[in-house]
């Protein structure tokens, strides 16, 4: 239990009906990091992030955001919290401006200033309907809404899915302004990983209800190498290190392993591995059904 | 949170309020027509027991020239379930389109944002049954003054019944489209179950209500025929009577000619057999229970609209 965790869970579930959505999920998302959650679709991300904001109950273990229950005392930490929800639902009759009234009338601590400063920056027309907003220009109006609460924890969820190649760079731009300026934590979660590198320095891998890994971007990167080498088991490479995906052919083997210290054996070839060549084999892994490559990166590409 | 909560639901209030104002449109110049007709008949020198023929003449004639236009206000029974549903979609909307998850989200908790939310559409709703309750009672005030207020159709649309039908409807809609989050489907069952719940209470629920009175007088046939209103007991003026069985002078009940007796030709003893003289029975509640009956109605679908409510707030506050 670091002291200087923002969102921190402990054995956290959530069960629908007899199915569990998320299991036993332990993480801690330190202060001030941008923390990327991927996982294919129905992997438990959007589950997780809804407890974290308070919109659900865990079924079992626990939730705090800032030290406190998400649920139980949701009068403190929601003024703490922003959240933009899946699909960024506002009040699709709403214009802009009233979109913000709304979020001064229901936020305390609402600083007009900054909605005002995004809203001119990216030239959002105040009288216009919401309904009839681009699906960009919707996802940074729901952004806005979330931003001028001065959240200490920004929570996005998929918040790039459903827009076209600019609008998602832009939106990633805003959010990596933010974080320069203010400092929020921020989690996001989305099962495209071309985009997340730039802006994440943690990363969290969900898979079938449960994490497969947790970490700063860093050392993930540091520490997973791909090793190439002649036809063999993985016997003796799993002994000391940890086989995230072996492949293999007629003559060589490749296997993607999570490096325990540094691998002396010289019939390795070591070769770095990029983020998203291990999230892909992450999502492969630990009593997850076998899927081919190219499943993998559809899921993950949508 | 008012303003918020105003401008989520302005849509459905205005469109209830247009339809009272279209009512309104309706019921005022035939209301009129209906108040001075009556005033010009001199019906108000009719309303005593024992009246002259051509009292009942003229009231013969002033019901009938109505008859048509009170069978279809009849219908605006059906307004209550109309606007308490419709005022539901505003809540049941949320739920569907999914903008519960950024209410829910900004600073203000999950309870007050449906408590406030559902406290508009109630408040909404007893607005809307206050302008219908006023509407209807003003219209039907000659009706009243003539015949009383215990019979169905007027008796559905006085006092306070209309409060309680609308808040039904509403709760019914809400604790619905709580589980469901479908509006359209919701409200077209809730509205179906408002109309179900109103037929079963209306033809076999009100008259179980208050254990019904009973009277039976002695028949007496003129030899020259002719309906007449007398001989009916006073305790009869106005009330709602449930059953009508005529007997002959030894009690036996004897079958009237069905079909072919209009209520006056029975209460009269026309249509005995062989116009020999009996008894009437008659079951009756009295038009003295008129309140009673309206509180015990309202107390019944206002109960159940609590209910209901309440558990449409708990649904959205524990299970969503």
């Amino acid at each position: 239990m670091s002291s200087s965790a923002v969102l921190e869970t402990d054995g956290l579930g959530k069960r629908y009906g007899s199915k569990w959505a998320l299991r036993d999920c332990s993480l801690a998302i330190p202060a001030g990091s941008v923390t990327a959650l991927v996982g294919p679709n129905g992997a438990g991300k959007t589950t997780l992030l809804q407890l974290a904001v308070g919109l659900s109950e865990p079924s079992a273990g626990s939730v705090h955001v800032l030290g406190r229950s998400p649920r139980a005392e949701s009068h403190s930490v929601l003024p703490a919290v922003g959240f933009v929800a899946q699909e960024h639902p506002l009040y699709r009759g709403f214009t802009v401006a009233e979109t913000l009234k709304l979020g001064r009338k229901l936020n305390p601590g609402w600083d007009e200033a900054v909605a005002i400063e995004r809203v001119e920056r990216l030239s959002l027309p105040l009288d216009q309907k919401v309904g009839k907003l681009s699906g960009g220009q919707q996802a940074q109006v729901a952004l806005t809404l979330a931003l001028a609460k001065r959240p200490e924890l920004l929570v996005l969820d998929e918040p790039i899915a459903s827009l076209d190649p600019l609008a998602r760079r832009e939106f990633l731009q805003s959010v990596m302004a933010v974080v320069a300026e203010t400092g929020t934590t921020v989690v996001l979660s989305s099962h495209i990983v071309a985009d997340l590198e730039r802006v994440c320095d943690h990363l969290v891998i969900l898979a079938l209800g449960r994490t497969q890994l947790v970490g700063p971007i860093d050392e993930i990167l540091a520490s997973h190498r791909l090793l190439t080498g002649p036809r063999t088991d993985a016997e003796a490479v799993a002994r000391v290190h940890e086989v995230i995906r072996e492949e293999h052919t007629e003559r060589q083997t490749t296997l993607l392993v999570r490096a325990n210290g540094h691998v002396y054996d010289s019939r390795w070839q070591l070769n770095e591995v990029d983020l998203e060549e291990i999230v892909l084999a992450y999502l492969g892994h630990r009593g997850s059904a076998p899927m081919s490559h190219e499943t993998f990166r559809e899921a993950m590409t949508g | 949170m008012i303003w918020v909560g105003w401008r989520l639901q302005r849509t459905e209030v205005l469109i209830a309020a247009a339809i009272v104002a279209l009512l309104a449109a309706l019921l005022v110049p035939t209301g009129v027509e209906i108040a001075s007709t009556y005033h010009r008949d001199g019906l108000s020198a009719c309303l005593g027991q024992n009246t002259s023929d051509g009292c009942n003449q003229a009231i013969d004639a002033f019901t009938s020239q109505f008859d048509r236009l009170r069978s279809l206000i009849a219908w605006f029974t059906l307004v209550p379930g109309l606007t308490g549903v419709l005022l539901a979609a505003p809540f049941v909307l949320e739920l569907e389109h999914g903008t519960y998850r950024l209410a829910w989200t900004q600073s203000i908790t999950r309870r007050r944002w449906i408590v406030s939310k559902l406290g508009l559409s109630i408040a909404a709703a007893l607005l809307v049954a206050l302008g219908l309750t006023l509407l209807e009672t003003w219209w039907h005030a000659p009706f009243v003054h003539l015949e009383g207020r215990m019979d169905n159709s007027v008796f559905d649309s006085e006092g306070t019944v209309i409060f309680g039908y609308t808040l039904f409807a509403l709760g019914l809609a809400t604790a619905v489209g709580a589980v469901w989050r479908r509006a359209v489907p919701a409200l077209v069952v809730a509205f179906a179950g408002y109309f179900a719940a109103r037929i079963f209470v209306d033809t076999w629920l009100r008259q179980r209500l208050v254990t019904p009175l009973s009277v039976t007088w002695p028949v007496l046939v003129r030899d020259h025929g002719g309906p007449r209103k007398g001989g009916e007991p006073a305790s009869l003026n106005h009330a709602w009577v449930i059953s009508e069985n005529p007997s002959d002078r030894f009690g036996h009940p004897v079958s009237v000619l069905a079909g072919f007796c209009s209520k006056a030709q029975v209460i009269s003893g026309n249509c005995l057999p062989h116009k020999a003289s009996g008894y009437m029975h008659v079951v009756y509640e009295p038009a003295s229970r008129f309140w009673l009956l309206q509180g015990l109605e309202t107390a019944m679908f206002g109960g159940i609209a609590l209910v209901l409510i309440g558990f449409a707030v708990w649904w959205a506050h524990e299970r969503i």
